[in-house]
C-alpha cells in the first residue's frame, strides 16, 4: 500500500521525464511552428543507445548520459538538415507529415536492429530508498530530479545569456523580424533539434531505467505524453512545458492511484482534449495572447489532378471484378480484399483529410468502432452480419463524429493531435470498458461474413462483397464531391475564414464530412472482423491510421480514385516483391518522406 | 550639382505572389545620404518592396542592387550584415522580450561588446523615455514608445542604411513629429533612408526624393520639394488618405 506522498514523488518523477520530452518539443514549436512527432523516435533511439552503453559497453553514469545525450543530438541534427531544412519553402503539411515519417523510420529501424523484445536497462545505481515522510525516494527518483533541475538551469543560462540563445527567443517570438536582426533561421533551427533530441534522448534512457525496460512502443507513448503536456502547458511556451509536465505526471499517478493502472493514459488524452477544447493556447495563456496559429493557409499542395477517362476506370473496375473468375492464387484474391479493406478507410480519410482539410492521426478508432459494434450485434444479439456491419458503420459515423465535434473549432496541427488523442481514446477504453468489449481479452468467434443467409466463406465471395462495397463508396464520395456540397468542403479546407464568412457553417460542414468518413470507416472495420473472427483494443491501432494517410497522400489528398490506388499500390506491391512484413513500416515511412519531399500531390493529384 | 552614385537600385523588379503580380516593372533608386520616400496607397506594394530589399521575398525578375552588388542571391541575414537594417511594418518588436534584449538583438550582427555598449547609451540618449524601460516588456509598451524601440533596434546595428515600413503609423500626431525629427537626425548621421509610407503630407516633408506606387507601378516620381506641389500627387494623397 503505497501513501499519497508515494503518488506525488512518482507523479513528480514521471513529470520530470515528460518535461525532458515537452521543452524540446515546445522549443522546435516555439521556433517552427511544428509539433515534431518524431520526438518520441528520439527518445527511442536514447533508450536503446543508453542499453548499447550500459549492458554492452559498460561505460559508467555520467559517461552513459553524456553518450546518449551526444548521440540522440547528433540524431536530431540530422533530422533537422536532411529532413525538415528542404520543406522549408512547400505547403505547410510536408514538415508534419515528415516528423511522422521519421518517426516510423527511426522507430522501424530500432525495432530491426535490436528486435521487438523488451529489454532490461539497469541503472547501476544502489538499490536502496530513503524513507521522506510517509513516502521513499530512491537514488535513481534523485538521479531523475537532478537530471531535470540540471537541464532547466542549462537551458535557462543558455536562453537567457548565449547569442544563440537570444537568437532562439527572438526566433520564436517572430521568425521574419528575427531574420531582419541578422538571426540565421537555419542555425536556430538546428541549436533547437539539437537541444530538443539531446533532452528527449536523455529522457528515454532514464525511463527505461526507471522501469528497467525498454521497448520500441516506447516512441509513440512518449511523443504523445509530450505533446499532451506541451499543450497544456501552451504550445511553444517552455515554462510551461515543464509545468505542464509535472501537471500531467500528477493527474497521471493520482489517476492509477485512485482508478488503476490501466487507466494512465486516459487520464492523459482526456487531459489534452479538455486542454484543446476548452483552453487551446494552454493554461497559462494571457488573454491578449493571440492563438499560435500553426499551419492554416495552403495546408495541402494546390495541384491539376490527373484526368482518367472514364472508359479507363471501368474498364479497370471490370478487370478486378472479373478477377476472381481467372485462374489466380487465392494470396492475390486475398492481398487484394485487404486492399479493398484499406480502400474503404483511405476514402474516408482522403475526405476528412483531403477534401475538408483535417487531417486525421486517428482514422484507425473508427475502424474499431465499426468493428466492435458489428462483432458485439451479431454475436451477442444475433444481429444478421449484413445489417451489423451497417450498423458499424452507423455507430462509427455518429460517435466519431461525436467523440470529434468538440475539436471542430481547431485547425491545423491541433485537429491532428486532438484526433490522434481521441484515436487513443477510443482504444483505451475499449481495453478498460470490459464489461462490454471484453477488455483486454477481445473478441474472438466473430461469425463469418454472411449475406440475406448465406455465408461468405469461398476467397471469391468475400472478394466481390467487399470490392462491391468500396466500389459503392467510392461511387457515393465521387458523386459527393462533384456536388455543391464538395465545393463547400473545399472552400472550408482553402480558407476557413473566407467560408465563414460567406456564410457557411463550418461545425455543419466538418459534421457531414465525418458522418460520411466515419460510416466507411466503419463498414471496412465491421467488414475486418468478421473476416479476422478475433478482435482486441490493438487490432486497429496508430499505424493503420498512419498507413492510410500515406495511402491517402500517395494517391493525393481528396482524390477519390487515388484513396483506391494507392491503396492498392502499398498493400499490393510489398505483397508483390515479397517483402518481409517487419521492413514494410519502414518502407511505408520512407514512402511517406519521398512523397512529402517530391510530389506532395501524390500520384494523381490533389483535388 | 551631381546626384550622388546610388546606395540602393531596384531596376526592372516584378514580383508575384502565386499568379498575382504585386510590382510591374519597379525602378527605384536610394542615393547616398538620401531620404527617399515610396507613397502609394494600401495594398499598392510597398511592403512587398520593402521585403524585396530584405530579401524577404524574391522578385520573378529585374535586379536590387546595394552599393554596387546585387542582394539577390543573399538571404535576409547576409543582407542584414551587408549594412541594411529595417523598422518593419506595425514595428514587430520581440513582443516577450525586454526593451533592453530588443535593443541589443539589433546588434546581432556585431561582434564588438564594447562598443555595442556604448551605443546602447547612444540610443537612450536619443530615446531618453526609454531609459526607464528598459527592463520591462517590449509588448507592454504604447506604440509611440515600441516604435522608439524599433528605431533604436535598427540603430544599432550600425546600418548604412535604413528601411521603414509606415513609421508613423498608428501613432499620436506627438510621436508623428517626433518620429519625423528622428528620422532626420539618423539621416543627418550620415544613415541613409527609404521609407514606405501612406502619410504623403509628412513624408514628403523631410525626403529628398520620392517615389508614387500606384497598384506595382511607379506612376510619379522626382525631388520631394517637386511632388509636394505636384497637383495629381496633392489630389491622391494629400486630400483623401490622411485618415489614418
Ligand atoms: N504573402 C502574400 N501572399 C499573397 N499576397 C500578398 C502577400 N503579401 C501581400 N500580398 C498582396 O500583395 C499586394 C501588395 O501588398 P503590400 O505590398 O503589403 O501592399 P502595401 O504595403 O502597399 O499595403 C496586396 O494586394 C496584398 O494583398
Ligand atoms: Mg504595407
Amino acid at each position: 500500500m503505497s501513501s499519497w506522498l508515494d503518488y506525488t514523488i512518482n507523479g513528480l518523477i514521471v513529470g520530470n521525464v515528460y518535461a525532458l520530452v515537452a521543452v524540446g518539443l515546445a522549443l522546435i514549436f516555439g521556433v517552427s511552428r511544428l509539433i515534431n512527432f518524431a520526438q518520441g523516435s528520439i527518445y527511442l533511439v536514447g533508450a536503446y543507445i543508453g542499453w548499447v552503453a550500459v549492458v554492452q559497453l559498460h561505460t559508467p553514469l555520467p559517461l552513459t548520459i553524456i553518450v546518449v545525450a551526444a548521440a540522440a543530438a547528433l540524431v536530431g541534427l540530422v533530422i533537422e538538415r536532411f529532413g525538415l531544412r528542404p520543406l522549408q519553402n512547400s505547403v505547410r503539411i510536408a514538415p508534419l507529415l515528415a516528423t511522422i515519417g521519421i518517426s516510423f523510420v527511426l522507430d522501424q529501424l530500432v525495432m530491426l536492429t535490436f528486435s521487438p523484445n523488451p529489454r532490461a536497462l539497469p541503472s547501476q545505481l544502489p538499490d536502496v530508498r530513503f524513507q521522506v515522510g510517509g513516502g521513499t525516494i530512491g537514488p535513481l527518483d534523485l538521479l531523475i530530479a537532478g537530471v531535470g533541475l540540471t537541464s532547466a538551469l542549462l537551458l535557462f543560462v543558455f536562453l537567457r545569456y548565449s547569442k544563440l540563445g537570444w537568437a532562439v527567443r527572438a526566433a520564436s517570438q517572430d521568425r521574419d523580424a528575427a531574420m531582419q536582426m541578422g538571426v540565421d533561421v537555419n542555425r536556430v533551427n538546428q541549436a533547437v533539434f539539437g537541444i530538443a533530441a539531446a533532452l528527449g534522448g536523455v529522457s528515454g534512457m532514464l525511463v527505461g531505467m526507471y522501469y528497467n525496460q525498454i521497448d520500441t512502443a516506447m516512441s509513440l507513448q512518449a511523443t504523445l505524453k509530450g505533446v499532451v503536456a506541451e499543450v497544456v502547458g501552451g504550445a511553444g511556451n517552455v515554462p510551461g512545458a515543464v509545468i505542464g509536465s509535472l501537471l500531467l505526471g500528477l493527474v497521471e499517478s493520482y489517476g492509477v492511484a485512485v482508478f488503476g493502472t490501466s487507466y494512465r493514459n486516459l487520464f492523459a488524452f482526456l487531459l489534452l482534449v479538455v486542454v484543446l477544447v476548452l483552453r487551446p493556447n494552454g493554461l497559462f495563456a494571457s488573454a491578449r495572447q493571440a492563438p499560435p496559429e500553426p499551419l492554416t493557409g495552403t495546408f495541402i499542395a494546390p495541384s491539376r489532378p490527373l484526368r482518367i477517362p472514364r472508359w479507363a476506370l471501368l474498364a479497370a473496375a471490370a478487370i478486378f471484378a472479373l478477377l476472381p473468375l481467372l485462374p489466380v492464387s487465392f494470396y492475390v484474391l486475398q492481398t487484394l480484399i485487404n486492399a479493398w479493406l484499406l480502400g474503404m478507410l483511405a476514402l474516408s480519410l482522403t475526405l476528412v483529410a483531403g477534401t475538408i482539410g483535417q487531417v486525421s492521426l486517428g482514422h484507425a478508432a473508427l475502424l474499431a468502432i465499426g468493428a466492435y459494434t458489428s462483432a458485439l450485434l451479431s454475436l451477442s444479439a444475433a444481429v444478421p452480419v449484413g445489417l451489423a456491419i451497417i450498423a458499424g458503420g452507423l455507430m462509427s459515423a455518429a460517435l466519431g463524429t461525436i467523440l470529434i465535434s468538440p475539436s471542430f473549432r481547431l485547425r491545423g496541427h491541433y485537429v491532428s493531435i486532438a484526433t490522434l488523442a481521441i484515436g487513443e481514446i477510443v482504444s483505451l477504453v475499449i481495453l478498460n470498458w470490459e464489461s462490454v468489449t471484453r477488455g483486454p481479452i477481445g473478441i474472438s468467434g466473430i461469425p463469418p461474413l454472411s449475406l440475406f443467409g448465406y455465408d461468405l466463406v469461398s476467397p471469391a465471395s468475400i472478394y466481390w462483397f467487399s470490392f462491391a462495397v468500396m466500389v459503392a463508396l467510392a461511387l457515393l464520395q465521387a458523386r459527393l464531391l462533384g456536388s455543391h456540397l464538395g465545393r463547400s468542403f473545399r472552400a472550408i479546407r482553402d480558407d476557413d475564414i473566407a467560408a465563414r464568412a460567406y456564410g457557411l457553417s463550418l461545425n455543419r460542414y466538418k459534421s457531414l464530412a465525418f458522418i460520411f468518413g466515419g460510416f466507411a470507416a466503419g463498414v471496412s472495420g465491421g467488414i475486418a472482423a468478421h473476416l479476422y473472427s478475433y478482435i482486441n483494443h490493438e487490432t486497429f491501432n496508430t499505424q493503420q491510421s498512419i498507413l492510410a494517410l500515406t495511402v491517402v497522400i500517395l494517391g493525393g489528398l481528396g482524390n477519390v480514385v487515388g484513396a483506391v490506388v494507392g491503396s492498392v499500390a502499398l498493400v499490393g506491391l510489398p505483397e508483390l516483391f515479397r517483402i518481409a512484413a517487419e521492413y514494410r513500416i519502414l518502407i511505408y515511412g520512407i514512402v511517406l518522406l519521398l512523397l512529402v519531399r517530391f510530389r506532395p500531390q501524390g500520384l494523381l493529384g490533389t483535388i | 550639382m551631381t546626384t550622388p552614385e546610388p546606395l540602393l537600385a531596384l531596376s526592372g523588379i516584378n514580383t508575384f505572389y502565386g499568379q498575382a503580380q504585386v510590382h510591374f516593372d519597379l525602378s527605384v533608386t536610394v542615393g547616398r545620404g538620401h531620404i527617399v520616400c515610396l507613397l502609394g496607397g494600401n495594398a499598392s506594394g510597398k511592403s512587398t518592396t520593402m521585403k524585396i530589399i530584405l530579401g524577404l521575398v524574391k522578385p520573378r525578375s529585374g535586379d536590387v542592387t546595394f552599393d554596387g552588388a546585387s542582394l539577390l542571391g543573399l538571404t535576409t541575414p547576409q543582407i542584414v550584415r551587408r549594412g541594411i537594417a529595417s523598422v518593419p511594418e506595425a514595428r514587430r518588436l520581440f513582443a516577450d522580450m525586454s526593451v533592453r534584449e530588443n535593443i541589443l538583438m539589433g546588434a546581432f550582427v556585431r561582434n564588438d561588446r564594447d562598443a555595442v555598449a556604448q551605443d546602447l547609451d547612444k540610443m537612450l540618449t536619443l530615446f531618453p523615455k526609454l531609459g526607464q524601460r528598459l527592463s520591462q516588456r517590449a509588448g507592454s509598451l504604447s506604440g509611440g514608445e515600441q516604435q522608439m524601440v524599433a528605431m533604436a533596434r535598427a540603430l544599432m546595428s550600425r546600418p548604412r542604411m535604413i528601411v521603414m515600413d509606415e513609421p508613423t503609423m498608428g501613432l499620436s500626431p506627438l510621436y508623428v513629429d517626433r518620429v519625423l525629427e528622428l528620422i532626420r537626425t539618423i539621416n543627418l548621421d550620415g544613415v541613409s533612408v527609404f521609407m514606405v509610407e501612406q502619410n504623403a503630407s509628412l513624408a514628403l516633408e523631410i525626403a529628398h526624393e520620392a517615389y508614387v506606387l500606384q497598384t506595382g507601378r511607379i506612376v510619379l516620381s522626382g525631388p520631394a520639394r517637386a511632388l509636394k506641389d505636384d497637383p495629381r500627387v496633392r489630389d491622391a494623397y494629400l486630400g483623401g488618405s490622411e485618415a489614418a
